[in-house]
């Protein structure tokens, strides 16, 4: 449910849509929880799609950071669906800034954080606030490389935007585009089943 | 690119709102001190009201000057490529140190990123 695609080594063929398509297949692997079993183990067809661009932007002064809650809850900005014929296909990018962004689902539970117990992102040491950390250049506002995939009632996911040291204050620019896709289930031919995306649930990320 | 031009007043001047989803990037000052009453010390002004943040949960409205030229009296100052660095993340204003100066005109041009 969350995808981080490398810059390409190189270019060499025609582009490839970024994004879920009308025929797209997806399909949902049974790690997803029970609470989701609305989507848990099941593939389905996306009939239609609807792009929806969206920025939002924090003013952040140095050393210091702000958490995004992407869910519907209380301090959150709305960007899961709320229905559960609905995946919202997110594309994140960010504007330059001297940013450091670290994703956690749920709260407090590290997305990008190695075997070794204490290697975590840890925004007070010189070096771990590096470790797991994204920076605009790894998804620029206009070639976005950062997907995230949101269903219904989905644990939320917040990404710590954290403004390091060399800046009195910066602004954030998250640059979104929110697919928002249709599903219907299908049972999958073997050919449908090898061209469907395969949605992997957080818990599978972290091994 | 836009640009205005305003002459300079007691108050620090307005030369563009925030764009909330990106940052100014000045990229031309003209200070015609021509017809003014004396030397002119001209600050660019950077103005906005942070987010909150783990460290201040409810910030308050920040100034933080970005540019500051001192301009003789009589002369005309023009600056570019020393402004490309230069970035206003909230509200572009110009002031001037001395009370106002209405024959002191400053334009300024500006991208957005």
């Amino acid at each position: 449910m969350i995808e981080y695609v490398p810059s390409p080594m190189a270019t060499v063929t025609s582009g490839v849509p970024k994004l879920l398509q009308e025929g797209s297949y997806v399909r949902f692997t049974d790690k997803w929880p029970v609470e989701l079993n609305f989507v848990s183990g099941k593939t389905f067809l996306i009939t239609k799609t609807n792009e929806v661009p969206y920025d939002l932007h924090y003013i952040i002064p140095t050393n210091d950071y702000t958490d995004v809650d992407f869910s519907n809850q209380g301090d959150g900005v709305n960007l899961y669906p709320t229905e559960t014929n609905t995946l919202y296909q997110v594309a994140l990018g960010f504007k330059p800034a001297n940013l450091l962004a670290d994703i956690y689902i749920p709260a407090g539970e590290y997305c990008q954080r190695l075997q070794q117990p204490s290697m975590v992102p840890t925004l007070s040491s010189n070096t771990l606030r590096y470790l797991g950390a994204f920076k605009p250049v790894d998804s620029p506002y206009f070639d976005k490389r950062m997907f995230f995939y949101f269903v219904y009632h989905l644990e939320p996911l917040i990404m710590r935007l954290y403004v390091d040291y060399g800046i009195d204050y910066d602004k954030v620019v998250l640059g979104l585009t929110i697919n928002k896709c249709f599903l219907q289930q299908i049972s999958p031919t073997p050919e449908q089943l090898s061209k469907a995306k395969v949605l992997h649930y957080y818990s599978e990320l972290r091994w | 690119m836009p640009s205005i031009m305003h002459a300079m007043e007691s108050t620090n001047v307005v030369f563009a709102t925030q764009k909330q989803n990106a940052k100014a990037i000045p990229n031309v000052l003209v200070v015609d001190n021509y017809t003014g009453s004396g030397t002119n010390v001209i600050t660019l002004v950077d103005r906005f009201t942070p987010s909150a943040t783990n460290g201040t949960a409810s910030p308050s409205e920040t100034t933080v000057n970005r540019l500051r030229i001192t301009v003789d009296n009589g002369s005309l100052e023009i600056i570019g490529d020393e402004l490309k660095n230069i970035e206003i993340l909230g509200q572009t204003e110009v002031s001037i140190a001395t009370a106002m100066d209405s024959g002191c005109y400053v334009t300024l041009g500006w991208d957005f990123q």
